[in-house]
């Protein structure tokens, strides 16, 4: 599979006459936008034009995607949502680099036993350097749903207004010629085995309504799949994860996942990227757990891989389902990273890891979630008027979202990502 | 230019040149400037810095008189208006080691100054002040004076500063048990490859979540019979009476509660309901007989299968508990229950 993937480079995001992209700067017909992705379900959409440096935190944050257009080798850049679920990764796929399309709702109630947890991007202050979004030009939509919607009906249109507006945004590149071209294709393997063939795994949230992560427009299941990395990195993968916002991998993170390109930068020089194996990272059974485990294991040594480098998605029981991962591929004889958060309490004290196996012998930390921060006054604020009920979890947010407030950074959307993509690490001290 | 540093040194009669053992009961003293190790320390921390007190008591004094020691240490200390309070290094000596955490401990909590030291780590005032102050692990012997007094000069540098403070590997200090968040220069990602091919080639790899020590667990040993014995549940499922009388939380419980279940043979979903916040509640709350399975016991109590069942039953909720909360609910219980002649527990989680 030969994927290019062509970029333009985002450097302010404004609105406009009508929709286009000039030397960098996104312009946007926020009338003709609301009109492309009108949906029954949704009876009003304000849409804000967010630069860096803008002094505003958005609250309610659900998720984040990339404008795409699939240019050839493809039917759509979200095949499954907005096109025939044709496999991705092929052809020429064009993205606005540096934007982003950002979801806020309030949804409140509960499903299975879960509610959407408050998620929280600072633009500017202390609190900016902890979201990859501060740091995009954002056209952020924010849902005003039609009464009587469900909780996964709400939930739903707005994942399917958000690829829409994603695809929108980058229509108006779609014939244009691209400024930087990558290429990502799995040729060049060593023929003769001297380096090590790495193998990428990457468990899957679903849990419920308001946790869930879509392969080719279907929740991922609990039997492993064998995945070219270049799907994940051009749309098969759509986030709906809306639970606790520090874990949370959005739909843009799996588009430019850091894993992927980090692997796909050393290949062929310092090793070999075999694939990628997708899974659930929070199966139910003990059987299920097991039977997924070996599953995976299997699949790693029939790619032949020597390594593998192994993210997560939440915590709490999934972690239980990634120490059996890492144990189960480990004892296939593949040497395996873990890229895990941690709970080590507010002042860092408490033991991070809720349980732990002996072959998890190296693992990289995206910070401890329940380390605290102190959020200043912002004099605005997108994706509603007061914060959502926190469902009794400790550290009561009472303060109106303009206000100042401390938080631990599990509300901070995206903070400890764990597919590697932030810089945050705890440390010990 | 930087203003230069106020540091106050604390040593003990022996350091400070009074005198050895014959001298152990002098009282608290101040005399300006560097003394004996701090003369190495001033010319350490170089013109940023200046040892502008030097405060000491003799070892038995303090191990006499500890809170007029301190009280009358304080008080030198708060009315130089140091930026940073350094004590020893005191190796591995008993008396002193005690002396200079207690003096770094509450100079940190009560004049907000903070403190540093360097101890031996069998020394006993080490476990007491390593997990609030830096505190430099020294050798016994005061041979290593110098290879000590480097690190404590660079962390008081820091400390007056205000800098945080590297990690303890970096900064020579031992490690406060502590974990903090910071912004690594490269991403998870790319340290993530970089330790696969480290652990590929077979290099030394350092994880950089420890693997957590929880300490053995030994388990009772069993029972030879269950006939005698008297049964009761313990869960950390957090079902209680509707309500919650005790106020459980969701999440991180700070406390647990005790249930009376005498003369019941079931538990009534009207009466009883689940609070845990990491799972799914409804069919605990449609049938709470799924957590605490009592229905059963009472059936296996009369085929005499076991000796009863403990009247109460004992309940909080484990979602994101700390270990260290975990360990004392654990302890508390089981005491409870020995107390109660209880000899078996039947332990449910979710």
């Amino acid at each position: 599979m030969h994927l290019e993937l062509v970029s333009f480079p985002v450097t302010h995001v404004g609105a406009g006459p009508a929709t286009c992209w000039r030397e960098g700067r996104l312009e946007v017909d926020v009338d003709d936008l609301r009109r492309a992705v009108a949906h029954p379900g949704v009876e009003a959409l304000e849409v804000h034009l967010v630069n860096p440096g803008d002094e505003v935190r958005l609250i309610h944050v659900l998720d984040a995607i990339e404008p795409r257009v699939k240019v050839a080798g493809g039917a759509s850049a979200f095949p499954g949502f907005t096109g025939p679920p044709r496999t991705a990764g092929e052809g020429v796929t064009h993205r606005l680099a540096g934007a982003a399309v950002i979801l806020c709702a309030e949804v409140t109630g509960s499903q299975d036993g879960l509610s959407v947890k408050e998620a929280i991007v600072d633009n500017t202050g202390p609190a900016a350097a902890y979201s990859p979004f501060s740091a995009t030009h954002n056209v952020v939509l924010v849902f005003h749903f039609r009464p009587g919607l469900t909780l996964p009906e709400q939930l739903a249109a707005t994942r399917i207004v958000g690829v829409r507006a994603a695809e929108y945004l980058a229509e108006p590149v779609r014939r244009l010629p691209g400024p930087t071209r990558e290429v990502f294709d799995l040729d060049g393997r060593s023929a003769d085995g001297s380096r090590p063939r790495v193998v990428y795994v990457s468990p899957l949230m679903h849990e419920g309504a308001v946790h869930n992560t879509y392969l080719y427009g279907v929740r991922v299941s609990t039997t492993p799949t064998l995945f070219h990395p270049n799907e994940m990195l051009d749309g098969a993968v759509v986030s709906a994860d809306y639970h606790i916002a520090a874990y949370r991998s959005t739909t843009f993170h799996y588009q430019n996942n850091a894993l992927i390109r980090e692997l796909y930068r050393r290949h062929g020089k310092d090793l070999d990227l075999v694939g990628v194996i997708v899974c659930q990272c929070l199966v139910v059974s003990p059987l299920e757990k097991e039977r997924s485990a070996f599953q995976v294991a299997k699949l790693a040594r029939m790619l032949g891989a020597d390594g593998a480098v192994l993210s997560m998605q939440n915590g709490g029981h999934g972690w239980a389902d990634l120490m059996l991962l890492c144990q189960r591929l480990e004892q296939a004889g593949v040497k395996t990273v873990l890229v895990m958060a941690e709970m080590a309490d507010a002042d860092g004290t408490d033991v991070g890891l809720l349980l732990h196996v002996p072959e998890a012998d190296a693992i990289v930390s995206v910070g401890n979630m329940d380390e605290e921060v102190t959020l200043p006054a912002v004099p605005r604020v997108i994706g509603g008027t007061q914060f959502l009920d926190m469902n009794n979890y400790e550290g009561e947010v009472g303060a109106r979202p303009w206000e100042a407030f401390r938080t631990a950074l599990r509300r901070l959307h995206c903070a400890c990502n764990q597919l590697g993509h932030g810089r945050l690490v705890a440390r010990a001290c | 230019m930087e203003r230069r540093l106020r540091v106050v040194h604390y040593l003990n009669q022996f350091f400070a040149g009074v005198g050895g053992e014959a001298r152990a009961g002098h009282g608290v003293s101040a005399t300006p400037g560097p003394v004996g190790p701090g003369v190495l320390l001033q010319q350490l921390l170089g013109p940023g810095a200046d040892v502008v007190l030097t405060v000491f008591c003799g070892d038995n004094y303090f191990a006499e008189h500890p809170e007029e020691a301190l009280r009358e240490l304080l008080r030198l200390i708060r009315d130089a208006r140091p930026d940073v309070l350094v004590a020893g290094p005191a190796f591995n000596a008993g008396r002193y080691g005690l002396a200079c955490a207690l003096v770094c401990q509450r100079a940190q909590d009560q004049l907000r100054v903070p403190a540093v030291t360097a101890l031996h780590p069998e020394n006993p005032g080490f476990e007491v002040c390593r997990r609030v102050i830096p505190v430099v692990p020294a050798p016994a012997q005061a041979t290593g004076l110098v290879e000590t007094m480097r690190p404590l000069a660079r962390l008081v540098l820091k400390l007056g500063r205000g800098e945080p403070l590297g990690p303890p590997e970096e900064d020579g200090y031992a490690p406060r048990g502590r974990r903090r968040n910071q912004l690594h220069a490269r991403m998870g990602a790319e340290r993530a490859v970089e330790m696969l091919l480290d652990k590929l080639a077979g290099r030394p790899v350092t994880s950089e979540v420890p693997i957590p020590d929880f300490g053995p667990i030994v388990p009772a040993p069993p029972l030879a019979d269950l006939r005698g014995a008297k049964l009761a549940m313990v869960t950390t499922g957090g079902v209680v009476p509707r309500g919650n009388p005790d106020g459980i939380e969701s999440r991180r419980a700070t406390r647990w509660g005790k249930y009376s279940i005498a003369g019941l043979d079931t538990l009534d979903s009207e009466k009883w309901t689940c609070v845990h916040g990491g799972f799914d509640n409804q069919f605990v709350n449609d049938t709470p007989l799924r957590q605490l399975p009592l229905d059963v016991l009472r059936d296996l109590e009369r085929e005499g299968v076991i000796g009863g069942v403990h009247e109460f039953f004992y309940s909080t909720v484990g979602a994101g508990a700390p270990v260290a909360r975990a360990r004392a609910f654990g302890r508390e219980i089981a005491a409870d229950l020995k107390k109660a002649g209880v000899q078996a527990v039947l332990l449910t989680s979710t």
